[in-house]
């Protein structure tokens, strides 16, 4: 009788703790179902929307996230370089390619939970296509470091790992056919201050 | 032991069926949605903003640090919900979410009439009494029909530098949002 009573509870235990933890490590995983990769910067097309997979619906409404929408604009994130390491604050990175239609897009760094870095000085860290320099076949070369570089330069700081968020805004690639032919800029690493 | 491998499988079954109900019930029950958080912040049919600038830490995280956005929760039960704000921003866009925070409706300032946001959120139901007999000052307004009743509505502007922060908080701050009589 005690030994049934003590097998059903060790069922019972195993159920909802290995059960609750396996969701909650889900959730916190930072990439899921449904993502699209074009180089090093991922994106979620469908987070937000009714058509999203159980996982990101429970995560949107876990973070109290509110997305962008179709008619709004694409968010991709990119948290590597073309060589595959981890992008550093420490680091400095070039930029450099062409992008796909947009009235407009923005660029920032970010930490770990996709906010702005804070560098402590005035100037954001982030760029907009309207006031970036291009060379004449259109395409754009950004310096992302902590100290001025000439051209375009995205003001970093700190240590740590960073992330890339480059956000186009009323774009025909939200919507979902014109994600296929879209190349993104590449992410070079230039040099780091050990 | 033959019991014991029994209640293990037992166990490692339950858990299966634990993470799929969980999983769906995560959102049902969240009070850290989008929806829960506002509802700390601000009353119903009250514009918030959103970002940090505004004072205070971000209601909602995660809004583009070149963008400026203000939130309103409203409920379709009450009546049609109608947002304006006078537009002279370089870019708006708004967007209608529903109680768990999924974008049902999205739009920007190029499918507005005179680049003025004047939008008005409405069910099937109600849509079909206003097009009866449309009010002559909703004529110019952009009709979002939401099968929803709870709701939030954003509104995102661009602040393309430092000059324009004056201007797009203001843009923000004259946005209403306001039960419309019928």
């Amino acid at each position: 009788m005690l030994k049934n009573a003590i097998l059903t509870l060790l069922s019972l235990a195993i159920a909802i703790g290995l059960g609750g933890y396996s969701v909650w490590y889900a959730l916190n995983a930072q990439d899921g179902v449904g993502a699209i990769r074009i180089g090093q910067w991922t994106a979620f097309p469908e987070v937000g929307t009714l058509a999203a997979d159980p996982y990101s619906k429970a995560r949107v409404a876990r973070e109290g996230v509110l997305a962008l929408g179709q008619a709004e604009g694409l968010a991709f994130v990119a948290e590597r370089d073309d060589a595959g390491e981890p992008l550093k604050r420490e680091c400095t990175y070039t930029i450099e390619g062409g992008y796909p239609t947009a009235r407009f897009w923005t660029l920032y760094a970010a930490d770990q939970s996709l906010g702005v870095i804070d560098t402590g000085k005035p100037r954001q860290s982030a760029l907009q296509s309207y006031e970036v320099l291009r060379r004449p076949d259109n395409s754009v070369v950004i310096s992302v470091g902590s100290r001025p570089a000439p051209g375009n330069w995205l003001l970093t700081g700190g240590s740590g790992k960073m992330y890339f968020v480059l956000t186009f805004y009323d774009t025909p690639i939200a919507s979902s056919t014109g994600l296929s032919d879209v190349t993104l800029p590449r992410i070079l690493k230039a040099g780091c201050n050990a | 032991m033959r019991s014991l491998l029994h209640a293990l499988i037992l166990g490692l079954l339950g858990a299966g069926i634990v993470h799929i109900v969980v999983l769906f019930l995560v959102p049902e029950f969240s009070e850290r949605d989008a929806w829960s958080r506002l509802a700390m912040a601000s009353d119903l049919y009250k514009m918030r903003r959103l970002d940090a600038e505004a004072g205070g830490a971000p209601v909602v995280k995660s809004v583009d640090p070149l963008f400026y956005a203000a939130a309103c929760r409203f409920d379709l039960a009450d009546g049609l919900v109608r947002i304006r704000a006078p537009g002279d921003v370089p870019f708006w866009s708004a967007s209608v979410y529903d109680r768990s925070g999924h974008n049902i409706y999205s739009f920007n300032d190029h499918n507005a009439n005179g680049e003025k946001l004047d939008a008005v959120v409405l069910t099937p139901a109600q849509m079909i009494d206003v097009r009866r007999d449309l009010p002559e000052d909703l004529q110019g307004a952009i009709f979002v029909e939401a099968p929803i009743e709870e709701g939030i509505f954003v509104v995102r502007a661009f602040v393309p530098d430092e000059s324009w922060k004056p201007i797009v908080s203001r843009f923000l701050e004259q946005s209403a949002c306001e039960l419309q009589d019928y």
